[in-house]
């Protein structure tokens, strides 16, 4: 609910898979202590799914990432942002920590196809998903179409928020392969920019959609 | 080290054009008899002045390239810091003792200072194997504290008795800096003035946010050298400091630049971070990475001076502006903050102004995208809007009255023309329905000028690379792609046939990024040295094709003289085995100084919420030659939407009692999101003929805010003097303004 900027915009569905993965965390670096509390009851009411089992010390977990199965030992508290950049050999550092929170989308990677904010994810609840980064989508010599249309249209300065709108939109485009711009910049919502490439970043999936090739 | 000084060299004249006063006007300088050409007219480009893409941008996409904070050395330690929760106190003892037990961690020390004058400042700084366990040491020290009384609020800090800011106890919250005109000439002035309008204009503090928070990752491992990756706008800034801290010799510290994530003016030499995590690696012995967690970047990475700007304006009815007065506070927190001088760029009959320096506990702010002068820029484009609704004068045309300068002229109308200001309703809130529309404009200056201090190697070997080195760094703005360019072009070769070499603090010297000199002083020196490698290469080739050196020129990869042509593989496979390298220096010919800027919004304001709802935004700017087309828009648009969250979104929060930040985090301090982003078009000014290169990253961030507040006042007739312009603001104005259709 934090991505909600404005008092007219609704709630749209992928928020809500995005709010499941709160739970993991509780309120911990949820931001505002209102949203926490909704937060908090709207996750009380959902069946709880994962197991009750408690962890502690250092857990050995086998993680699916861009393909490869890594196996990596981390305190079960640790995120799956943090275990990829920290822990993993070698390191995947394309998903960026910027708030540790959930609010600006640095982090989005996807789980079996879906973003999610990695820091609100811990690395325990990840084991049994394929996660993919930027790193997966495409490479520089082979950049996937949404790369592609970013390096043509410049959707990208500083390049720190660049990871995290790439995964969002890759994963939007899936789905929706023929998208407004109204629908772009709601896919959008949860990932901030600084150095303000938005117009870009719009125009550059709106080339990718059009290139089919997503 | 004494250094013989060089003869001096035989020097000759060159014409170039310079803004003085706010006018074009040839003049001539004097540079050396050796100095290559110009970069000849604007338009004769093969590279430059094209739109081309960032050359890092496939890394950057995929995830590959490198920032400081993605670096993860064997067994490296992470640093963390504790804050002081207190807007005011002092250290009266440190237990460092029960975070030193948690196993990983390997080193506790204490920040420098033991008086804090605002909440956030570092009290300690700690170093474990994981960043988690970094945590739970930060939490377990004990610290003891003589909580002090603090003022965080500009009105209270000035009021009767209030809580000492300043170090001296003899000195006041509120400094005078600086007076300038004659208050008595104005005084006068304002007798003939037919309207006088008197108000308080007030921006916020706001953050740089730059998403890559400052921190280092210092590689040291004991012994005599070591490696400092940092994110800064300042290659050459880190070295000596880090080297202080590390106890090593300057030389024997290497800073690391490769990819930054977003400075706008913060991240110049190691600071605070950089010094403990020097500290806690020379303890150590091991690497440490300490980049600030978002809510310290928040607290104690500094921020954009508020303002508090008394401002009175008189005109006469024919729309002269006769004399301004202002009084001014910077609002920079226990720093000194910054604020341009008003009438800032309008002409007035007379104007005085005094300008203070108001301290409260605050963290102290430091540069950001054009210091002090979006703030001045805000207040008086409000003034004068609000002047120009008194006398029904159109603001464009209103504006262009009481400027000298025709190059504001012709921006002001292109600009008009882009928004489509015919469509503007000169009666302020006037349109019908709930959603009014309306729009605002404004204008800003800026210098953009570089300095002789970057020093450019250009090398080409036997096998047909290219390499351009120099010690600068790439912001996002740009800078890698530009530097290969001006090679590529003066080759006649594709921009990829070149690499480069940045970010390193062992290559050429650079000057740091900060007040738009990147372009303007590294573009000159890569030039001379472009030119300098094709006056030896052309010297080299020359025989293969039986032609002097000024007969060979270079084009589509193919090298020609006395109408033969060879291919650029061919041309190098005659030069040396060394290959050769050419070293450029500065060039003032090659830059100049002096930009301006034209800005115009139109916003919908729902009257029913105050929700205001941006739609359409343009910025006309001029700079010289521009380098790349394409980057130099997303620089424009990046100023458009950095000064719109100034306008509407973007402010600190602080907590009179706690004395404490209370938005420290994205969920609450508002950036602009992909919902709120209007249509934007930004127009490089070509009407602009000078043939130098000059910064614009700061002028374009500079007069937005002010079209936005004026788009909003057209739109419902609501004149809002505080910014960010919440909706709030906005209902509290048609309550209190029943004269609103």
């Amino acid at each position: 609910m934090t991505k909600s900027r404005n008092g007219k915009e609704k709630q749209q569905s992928h928020d809500a898979s995005r709010r499941k993965f709160l739970k993991g965390v509780g309120i911990a670096g949820a931001g505002a202590a209102v949203v926490d509390k909704l937060w908090v009851e709207a996750a009380a009411k959902e069946p709880q799914t994962a197991s009750a089992k408690s962890l502690s010390g250092n857990v050995k977990l086998l993680l699916d990432v861009n393909g490869k199965k890594s196996s990596v030992e981390v305190e079960p508290r640790t995120t799956l942002l943090n275990t990829l950049r920290n822990h993993l050999e070698p390191a995947v550092t394309g998903p960026k920590l910027v708030c540790d929170a959930g609010t600006c989308g640095g982090c989005t990677v996807l789980l079996d196809g879906k973003p999610a904010y990695s820091c609100l994810v811990l690395a325990v609840d990840a084991t049994n998903k394929k996660i993919t980064t930027v790193e997966g989508l495409g490479t520089p010599e082979n950049l996937n179409a949404v790369q592609t249309a970013f390096v043509e249209h410049d959707a990208l300065m500083c390049g720190f928020c660049t990871p995290g709108f790439v995964t969002t939109i890759s994963a939007y485009l899936k789905k929706h392969p023929n998208p407004s711009l109204a629908e772009v910049r709601e896919a959008c919502k949860g990932n901030f920019c600084r150095c303000g490439t938005y117009p870009r970043v719009f125009e550059a999936a709106l080339a990718a959609a059009k290139s089919r090739k997503v | 080290m004494q250094q013989q000084q060089p003869a001096p060299k035989p020097k000759k004249k060159v014409k170039v054009t310079r803004t003085v006063n706010g006018i074009e006007q040839e003049v001539e300088i004097e540079v050396d008899a050796d100095t290559g050409p110009g970069w000849g007219p604007n338009d004769k480009h093969t590279l430059l002045n094209h739109p081309m893409t960032r050359v890092d941008g496939p890394l950057k996409v995929s995830g590959v390239a490198r920032y400081t904070h993605d670096m993860r050395l064997p067994g490296m330690l992470y640093g963390r810091f504790l804050r002081c929760p207190h807007g005011h106190a002092r250290v009266q003892s440190i237990d460092t003792s029960a975070a030193e037990k948690i196993p990983g961690v390997a080193a506790v020390i204490q920040a420098p200072l033991t008086e804090l004058r605002f909440a956030g400042a570092p009290v300690a700084a700690v170093a474990a194997k994981t960043p988690e366990i970094a945590a739970d040491a930060v939490r377990a020290i004990v610290v003891k504290y003589e909580v002090l009384p603090h003022v965080v609020h500009a009105r209270a800090a000035i009021a009767p008795n209030a809580p000492k800011v300043v170090q001296d106890e003899k000195e006041a919250n509120l400094q005078s800096k600086a007076t300038r005109g004659d208050l008595s000439k104005t005084e006068a002035a304002f007798a003939t003035a037919d309207v006088i309008v008197e108000e308080e204009y007030i921006s916020a503090r706001v953050h740089h946010a730059c998403l890559e928070t400052h921190g280092m990752v210092v590689d040291y491992s004991g012994g005599d050298t070591a490696t400092v990756y940092a994110s800064t706008q300042g290659t050459f800034t880190i070295p000596k400091d880090a080297a202080a801290a590390l106890e090593l010799p300057e030389t024997a510290v290497t800073a690391i630049v490769q990819h930054m994530g977003g400075g706008f003016g913060s991240k110049f030499g190691i600071g605070v971070e950089g010094m403990l995590a020097c500290k806690l690696s020379k303890q150590t012995k091991t690497p440490v990475k300490l980049m600030l967690t978002r809510h310290d970047e928040f607290v104690m990475a500094g921020n954009r001076s508020g303002s508090w700007q008394k401002l009175k304006g008189g005109v006469k009815n024919d729309g002269t502006l006769v004399a301004v007065q202002a009084r001014q506070y910077r609002l920079g927190g226990i720093g000194q903050g910054s604020q341009a001088g008003q009438p800032y760029v309008y002409r007035a009959g007379e104007s005085y102004r005094e300008i203070f320096a108001l301290h409260t506990n605050e963290d102290s702010s430091i540069a950001m995208r054009a210091p002090g002068h979006p703030q001045a820029s805000f207040a008086m484009e409000s003034l004068m809007d609000e002047l120009a609704h008194k006398i029904k004068m159109d603001p464009v045309a209103f504006r262009k009255k009481n400027l000298a300068d025709p190059v504001y002229h012709r921006q002001l109308d292109r600009g008009a023309k882009a928004i489509g200001w015919e469509r503007r309703n000169p009666i302020a809130g006037g349109n019908p329905g709930p959603f009014k529309r309306g729009m605002g404009c404004a204008i800003g200056t800026w210098g953009g000028g570089g300095n002789n201090q970057c020093k450019v190697d250009v090398t080409i070997t036997r096998d047909g690379a290219v390499t351009v080195a120099v010690g600068t760094q790439d912001l996002g703005t740009g800078t890698r792609t530009f530097t290969r360019a001006i090679v590529a072009e003066e080759f006649g070769l594709q921009i990829n046939d070149v690499k480069e070499e940045i970010g390193n603090s062992k290559l050429g010297g650079a000057n740091s990024s900060g007040g738009s000199t990147t372009a303007a002083s590294l573009s000159p020196s890569v030039k001379d040295a472009a030119y300098k490698a094709r006056m030896m290469f052309a010297e080299k080739v020359g025989p293969l094709l039986d032609a002097k050196p000024d007969e060979i020129t270079f084009a589509g990869g193919k090298v020609n003289g006395k109408g033969k042509s060879i291919t650029w593989k061919q041309a190098c496979a005659a030069l040396p085995a060394a290959g050769i390298t050419a070293h450029g220096e500065w060039r003032s010919d090659l830059q100049a100084t002096g930009i301006h800027g034209a800005s115009f919004a139109e916003v919908e304001v729902d009257v029913e919420t105050g929700l205001i709802k941006p739609i359409k935004m343009v910025h006309v700017q001029d700079g010289g030659l521009p380098l790349n087309r394409l980057t130099l828009e997303s620089q424009i648009n990046g100023g458009m939407i950095q000064s719109l969250g100034m306008a509407l979104w973007e402010g600190r929060v602080m907590d009179a009692d706690l004395g404490m930040q209370l938005n420290p985090g994205f969920g609450d301090y508002k950036l602009p999101g992909s919902l709120e982003i209007p249509e934007m078009i930004p127009i490089i000014d070509d009407d602009d003929k000078r043939e130098q290169v000059i910064g614009i990253a700061e002028g374009c961030i500079i007069p937005a805010l002010g079209a936005v507040v004026n788009a909003v006042f057209n739109a419902c007739g609501i004149r809002v003097r505080e910014l960010p312009i919440t909706p709030d603001k906005i209902l509290m104005g048609l309550m209190n303004n029943q004269n609103v259709a």
